[in-house]
């Protein structure tokens, strides 16, 4: 029988990854006009790449799960894209990172993209903190059993 | 099956209890994977694995008549397995996802509330039991 901490740990990280992809969309908020990166040029826009994965850590207890078709899925950030649209030129002569036109790269973030990105990972989160607020409560009722 | 402080209706209950506990785990994956490209929505069913396993009708297993004689057909309460795949009816999202969020929220709340409900029924027998324990008193 899996057991509720299966479920927790699920929802756990859905949170975790939720928690993630808020932090690149603030960093991408942020730097909406950074034009310096230590990589060189305009910033690029951060993206998570989200990936399911079986909740079992290692051989022994993927054997013994209870669940060896692996239903529950955890879902992991397995890695941060940059984005590689082109930036956006603006003419500002003098602007220090002017080039020799007169134009400015600008990152390529739209701000209302990453607003509904941010309502959405919000949500996404909140979701996972109610699952994760029923399997506590389905636990802890399981143990007045017989009082 | 019934002998014993404990009967059918117990095992059973009990059994639906652990059965609900697995499918509020396949909610919670799937809410925790609702916006994993790719994932598959994943779908459990109990409900006739357990009313194949208790037999209401008695017409899946053969009666024994004495407790010499094989139980044939008919499952343990306590060895019926649930059926876990992927949702069929899912519509595919623009990355091919198929959880539908909705859905997957009010599965878990009526889920949590049939897991309540099977706990204050056997409660109720515990206290029964406790009740004849106790001499009534």
């Amino acid at each position: 029988m899996a057991d509720f901490l299966t479920g927790m740990r699920v929802s756990s990280s859905g949170m975790a990854a939720q928690r993630m992809r808020m932090n690149t969309i603030a960093s991408n908020s942020a730097n909406i006009n950074t034009t310096q990166t230590p990589e060189g040029g305009a910033y690029r826009r951060k993206d998570v790449v989200f990936e399911a994965m079986p909740d079992a850590k290692n051989f022994g207890e993927i054997i013994t799960s209870s669940d060896p078709a692996g239903s529950f899925q955890r879902v992991q950030v397995t890695d941060v894209i940059s984005d590689q649209k082109a930036p956006m030129l603006k003419y500002e002569p003098d602007h220090p990172d002017a080039n020799a036109d007169g134009m400015v790269a600008y990152p390529n973030i739209n701000l209302m993209e990453e607003m509904t990105n941010m309502i959405q990972a919000s949500r996404s989160y909140e979701a996972n903190v109610t699952a994760l607020q029923a399997s506590k409560d389905m636990a802890l009722s399981a143990l007045e059993i017989g009082r | 099956m019934s002998n014993g402080l404990f009967d059918k209706t117990t095992n059973a209950l009990a059994t639906s209890l652990g059965m609900r506990q697995l499918r509020h785990n396949v909610t919670s994956s799937n809410i925790a994977n609702a916006e994993t490209p790719g994932y598959q929505a994943k779908k459990m069913d109990f409900e006739g694995a357990l009313q194949r396993a208790l037999d209401l009708d008695g017409a899946n297993g053969l009666s024994t008549s004495s407790p010499e004689h094989f139980a044939v057909g008919g499952v343990a309460i306590n060895k019926a397995r649930p059926d876990i795949y992927d949702d069929p009816e899912g519509a595919v999202n623009n990355d091919g996802n198929t959880v539908d969020i909705e859905k997957e929220m009010s599965a878990l709340s009526e889920n949590a509330v049939l897991y309540k409900a099977a706990l204050q029924l056997i409660n109720k027998k515990m206290a029964a039991l406790k009740y004849a324990a106790t001499e009534g008193r």
